[in-house]
């Protein structure tokens, strides 16, 4: 089977064809470049209707010989082997079906950027690789190296394609993940000099099973475990990120391309979730329980913190960055519940955090398109022109908000649940970002859909007529032009799911709830 | 037809999804689709309540989501409140359907009022319909929804953006505290059904101060929507809304949420006596409060908003004092006589365009058909003998009387004097005195006219499902058979009926004959009548407090993001800088240097081998 290589390595063949597409042919290459997300796309959901069905993902698993570092005179014939290994569960399943769906829209919503195409979709498309790589990965090396090349391709998009002061934002971006990522080898490297292998089923036979400990090439004391957890949720901290990690997210989020922030805010963040649960709960159960207050204490600040933060912004995208701090606050809050609600919760929020805020950056691209800014102070009104564009902006608050019935209320509430379980009062302080979350997506949305047209642009319209009433409502008025086709079926699809998952949440818990439950028996043991 | 209950919300639903997606090509067509929508679930509904009276109650589920080995679901349940409450609904939500075909002729966004009604009749019946804390939250939040957006259905108006926004925010206050009382009562008892916690409550799986905690904190979320003190100050604004949309969200059936919620999860407060005082309290404090304030108001919508209030506050103060019954009659009658009064008033503005009642005089004979109606409903509100008010009223004040505090009992009194009086001067100065340049002036369409008839017969006709003297059907059925009417002292409908008249008659004095100065009381207490104008400066109190506190942390936290977050990212990338650089001044190409250094590094390595054996931890 080379179904799962297959499709990690499947936007390889638009690379390679985009190569052959002459560079100023930016029609065709931004079709073949939306074209090449298509096939990991159909397999990804193909994986998940049969999974649906009763499929067992284990029999994708594959592996191969990669390196072998037996020859080595001091070290036994079983060690040291690092293998080219895939493999998924319902987890992986779940976050590789958003990476493939965003990667697509993403790729769609590109249609707006002008400059170097070519470079651009290369890039985009390798980011696309390795986010499906860090997922499919059944090994600990795999996993880093996958995770590297979305670093590299992060950094060369938004420091060549961002905007004002996007080389900044790239060195931030590089800076902290970079950090994250040497702490992540640090760790990783350990547990292959300890145990041999870097296979996360493998390692976790080895670290469980008392009778597997004496194949341990060196004993890992529980404080060295501690350790290496402690290390490994400080690296996935600062990738989520948590407070006070979180800057670098900020200068992300308002420098580059909207539709590269689709992927970042919407996948790159959800790795380090990811990254938490598969080896934070998966590898260490018993050493988690203690870092486990750490994490809901964390969450909760990180929740009330973004959101009083995002209450002063009046830039949208520092808005919106704000709210993507304190809606993984409620990842980071579900994972210190530590049961089963608590990390099923976490999944769900971060999937509904992804296609939340790839709706939102979505219309962000668009709406910089047309006003030439997203600054709310010089917005105002734009129902009027725009009254598509607003409704699906309103739509994107609302989800952000956590409107029962779309699928922000499911990740919020699942997380609340497990912590009102093991520690209510916290938990309840952590449901006050409920009221901010209000406040400010509301105040954001409302002031730039909302009251008077402030906008240069709509003013000289206004202005022509004098006598702008009701009566003259909703007619696209000159120079501003409302949602139009190829820019609203990535916004009606997005929409679409968002509703979907937030009316039956089911959709996503059924492949979960195997997976959950196995962890949990992780911890009960 | 019970089964069939789940399919009335659907229609509405289907009208809003019609309506979204075709509206702007149906443009005035599109009333039809939502009234089509609205009276098929009218018809269903009557069938599930036929069918309820002769039966007992249905209830199905389907899940949700499954939580490990938890199975959430979503349902219906055909008690007896909920039917009650979905015909209550859908009667109102037709007739505002009816209505505003009218009401809303040409503006440029009808066909969107029109989705948006539908989308909130949806979450309306959903509400009313849930077996589980759970849908009922989800809906609870919907009904906010559909109430938000058609607030700010004017959007280009920064009054109404400004209203839309605080209806949202001061109901989510609420909200919370129903997120949170939810929640605990789900990890003591493991479910969200009614029905298990009712259990729980009854085998003692639930203490008594966890009780008394979760429905203190779930009546938090009835305070937020049924603006009750202190979270009521987005309901008066509401009133930037469309007539109708005040008519039917924030007058006959969202803003009674708050009391269907705490009707429904009854005997979860009666085991609580502390809860149920609050509620008793808050109930009676409102009733009065927001009672003063409709003394002065000069806007014809505010002054029926804050009647609003008071009367919710009086229906929770039934249920404080033990008569769920009364609650639900007095839901059901006011339900009736203020979407009356509202849709008469929305004429009433349609025809002389203010809504300033100082700027109106002499409408009784321009508005024939209007006129007559919202006499009815004042009557019904005030309170007079053989209007469906009087007799929910009187059912209210026997309750407060036998299980209430005294002084509540009191305040209720003193809000019904209020309230007469209120209603008639809002009557006399708008219908009586001299005409004031509204000539053109001239009464609604049949389509706006014919359901307020409706509405004026109800508002008659409701009250004798629980009169004193034909008996007393609705509480019977309500509450199974268990219901008995409380012996109640006969003096108290006396009383009721002298405070009511007393009412109308001193409005009569002042803004009637004119015998009384109108500035009676601005003249002698100039600061009491400005506190009331001023709405006992709540709104200012909380931008002092609340707003300026929230906003001085987050201008707190700016400052710590910018100055101190960053800083220590500087520093650390100080550190690394400067790391970099001494070891690049380090590679000097000088051999000495570097056999120094591996020699140290090497010894360094040798050390720390000895001292732990190779491994570390």
């Amino acid at each position: 089977m080379m179904f799962l290589s297959l499709l990690v390595f499947s936007p390889l063949l638009g690379i390679v064809l985009l190569m052959f597409v002459r560079k100023t042919d930016e029609r065709m290459i931004q079709w073949l470049g939306t074209a090449a997300t298509v096939p990991p796309l159909i397999l990804a959901l193909f994986a998940f209707i049969q999974s649906g069905r009763g499929f067992r993902l284990e029999r994708l698993d594959e592996a191969r010989d990669w390196v072998r570092l037996t020859d080595l005179p001091f070290l036994t014939d079983a060690a040291y082997v690092i293998r080219y290994e895939l493999g998924i569960d319902g987890l992986s399943l779940v976050f590789i079906v958003l990476t493939a769906v965003l990667a697509t829209l993403a790729a769609l919503a590109s249609m707006l950027v002008k400059t170097e195409k070519k470079g651009y979709f290369l890039w985009l498309l390798a980011l696309e690789i390795g986010m499906l790589g860090v997922f499919s990965a059944a090994n600990f090396v795999w996993f880093f190296l996958f995770l590297e090349v979305t670093l590299v391709a992060m950094f060369l998009l938004v420091g060549k394609w961002g905007g004002f002061e996007r080389e900044r934002a790239a060195y931030s971006y590089l800076l902290y993940n970079g950090l994250g990522s040497a702490l992540l080898l640090v760790v990783i490297a350990v547990l292959l000099a300890r145990t041999g292998t870097a296979n996360f089923a493998l390692l976790h036979e080895m670290l469980h099973n008392p009778a597997a400990e004496g194949q341990l090439i060196a004993p890992l004391t529980e404080e060295g475990r501690r350790w290496l957890l402690g290390g490994l949720l400080l690296a996935f901290a600062v990738k989520l990120p948590a407070v006070p990690f979180h800057r670098w997210i900020i200068r992300v989020h308002v420098e580059a391309p909207p539709p590269v922030v689709m992927l970042h805010a919407g996948v790159l963040l959800k790795i380090a979730a990811y990254g938490m649960i598969r080896f934070g709960v998966g590898l260490f159960p018993d050493e988690f329980r203690s870092f486990a207050g750490v994490l809901a204490l964390f969450g909760v600040i990180n929740v009330l913190y973004g959101a009083l933060l995002a209450l002063r912004q009046r830039e949208l995208k520092r808005v919106l960055a704000y709210s993507s701090v304190s809606h993984m606050g409620v990842v980071l809050i579900g994972l210190g519940a530590l049961n089963e609600a608590g990390i099923q919760g976490a999944v769900l929020q971060s999937v509904a955090h992804g296609l939340i805020s790839a709706l939102s950056f979505l219309l962000v691209g668009v709406l910089a398109h047309r006003m030439g800014t997203t600054d709310i102070n010089r917005l105002g009104g734009l129902t009027k022109a725009m009254p598509l564009f607003s409704g699906y902006l309103l739509t994107a608050a609302l989800a952000l908000l956590g409107l029962p019935g779309l699928a922000g209320f499911v990740g919020e509430f699942t997380s609340f649940l497990g912590l009102f379980q093991t520690k209510p009062a916290l938990a309840a302080v952590g449901a006050l970002g409920l009221i901010f979350a209000a406040v400010y997506s509301l105040k954001a949305v409302l002031d730039i859909t909302f009251g008077r047209p402030r906008d240069r642009r709509e003013a000289v319209v206004s202005s022509r007529e004098p006598q702008a009433s009701a009566a003259s409502l909703g007619e696209p008025q000159g120079g501003v032009v409302d949602l139009q086709g190829k820019e609203a079926v990535p916004a009606f699809i997005l929409v679409a799911l968002i509703v979907a998952v937030g009316v039956y949440p089911q959709l996503l818990a059924a492949p979960l709830t195997a997976v959950v439950k196995t962890m949990m028996n992780g911890l009960g043991g | 037809m019970m089964n069939l209950a789940w399919v009335v919300p659907l229609f509405p639903l289907g009208s809003f999804i019609l309506l979204l997606l075709f509206g702007r090509r149906w443009k005035q067509r599109s009333a039809y689709v939502g009234i089509a929508a609205a009276f098929l679930s009218l018809l269903l509904a009557l069938a599930v309540l036929v069918d309820r009276l002769g039966g007992s109650t249905y209830e199905a589920n389907w899940t949700w989501m499954t939580i490990g080995g938890v199975t959430l679901t979503v349902g219906i349940s055909a008690t007896a409140l909920n039917a009650w409450m979905l015909v209550v609904v859908a009667l109102v939500s037709w007739l505002v359907h009816v209505y505003s075909q009218g009401y809303m002729a040409g503006d440029e966004r009808f066909s969107t009022f029109y989705a948006y009604l539908g989308l909130f009749t949806f979450a309306m019946l959903g509400l009313v319909l849930s077996p589980n804390l759970l849908q009922a939250y989800i809906f609870w939040e919907l009904v906010g929804l559909g109430s938000f957006l058609l607030i700010g259905f004017y959007f280009y108006k920064e009054e109404a953006k400004a209203a839309a926004k605080k209806a949202f925010i001061m109901t989510r206050i609420g909200d919370v505290g129903f997120f949170i009382g939810m929640m605990l009562l789900f990890w003591q008892t493991h479910s969200f059904d009614y029905d298990d916690i009712f259990r729980a409550v009854g085998d003692g799986t639930l203490s008594p101060g966890m009780t008394t905690l979760a429905v203190i904190l779930i009546f938090i979320g009835a305070i937020g929507k049924s603006g009750q003190f202190p979270l009521h100050t987005w309901l008066p604004d509401a009133m930037e809304g469309p007539t109708p949309v005040s008519a039917l969200i924030h007058a006959a059936t969202m803003v009674a949420a708050g009391v269907y919620l705490v009707a429904a999860l009854f005997p979860l407060y009666e085991a609580s006596h502390a809860a149920m005082m609050t509620v008793a309290t808050i109930g009676g404090v409102t009733a009065i409060f927001a009672a003063t304030i409709g003394l002065v108001q000069t806007d014809i919508k505010r002054v029926l908003a804050y009647s609003t209030i008071s009367q919710l506050g009086y229906m929770m103060l039934a249920l404080g004092a033990g008569s769920y019954v009364a609650a639900i009659f007095h839901l059901t009658t006011h339900a009736f006589f203020k979407a009356l009064l509202f849709l008469a008033a929305g004429s009433v503005i349609h025809a002389v365009r203010t809504q300033n009642i100082e700027e109106m005089g002499g409408l009784w004979r321009r508005l024939p058909w209007t006129a007559p109606l919202f006499l009815i409903g004042a009557l019904s509100i005030s309170g007079v003998p053989l209007f469906a008010g009087f007799f929910s009223k009187d059912e209210i004040l026997t309750a407060a009387w036998t299980n209430g505090p005294r002084l509540l009992f009191w305040l209720a009194v003193a809000a019904a004097l209020l309230t007469s009086f209120y209603m008639f001067r809002l009557f006399f100065l708008v219908f009586a005195g001299k005409a004031r340049h509204h000539e053109d002036a001239h009464d609604a369409p049949a389509s706006m006219v014919a359901p307020m008839l409706v509405l004026g017969v109800l508002s008659i006709a409701s009250g004798y499902m629980q009169t004193p003297w034909f008996g007393s059907f609705l509480g019977e059925w309500l509450t199974d058979g268990a219901y008995r009417h409380e012996a109640a002292p006969g003096w108290i409908a006396v009383l009721a009926t002298i405070v009511s008249f007393a009412g109308i008659f001193l409005a009569w004095l002042m803004y009637g004959a004119q015998k009384m100065p109108r500035d009676w009381l601005s003249a002698r207490v100039p600061y009491v009548d400005e506190l009331l104008r001023r709405h006992y400066y709540i709104d200012d109190i909380y931008r002092l407090t609340v707003v300026s506190l929230v906003s001085w942390i987050s201008r707190l936290l700016t400052y710590v993001d910018r100055f101190l977050v960053e800083g220590l990212a500087r520093l650390a990338a100080g550190i690394v800088g400067a790391a970099a650089s001494a070891g690049s001044r380090g590679q000097n190409g000088q051999a000495q240097t570097y056999g120094a250094v591996t020699v140290a590094g090497l010894a360094i390595l040798v050390v720390i081998f000895a001292l732990t054996g190779g491994y570390w931890l």
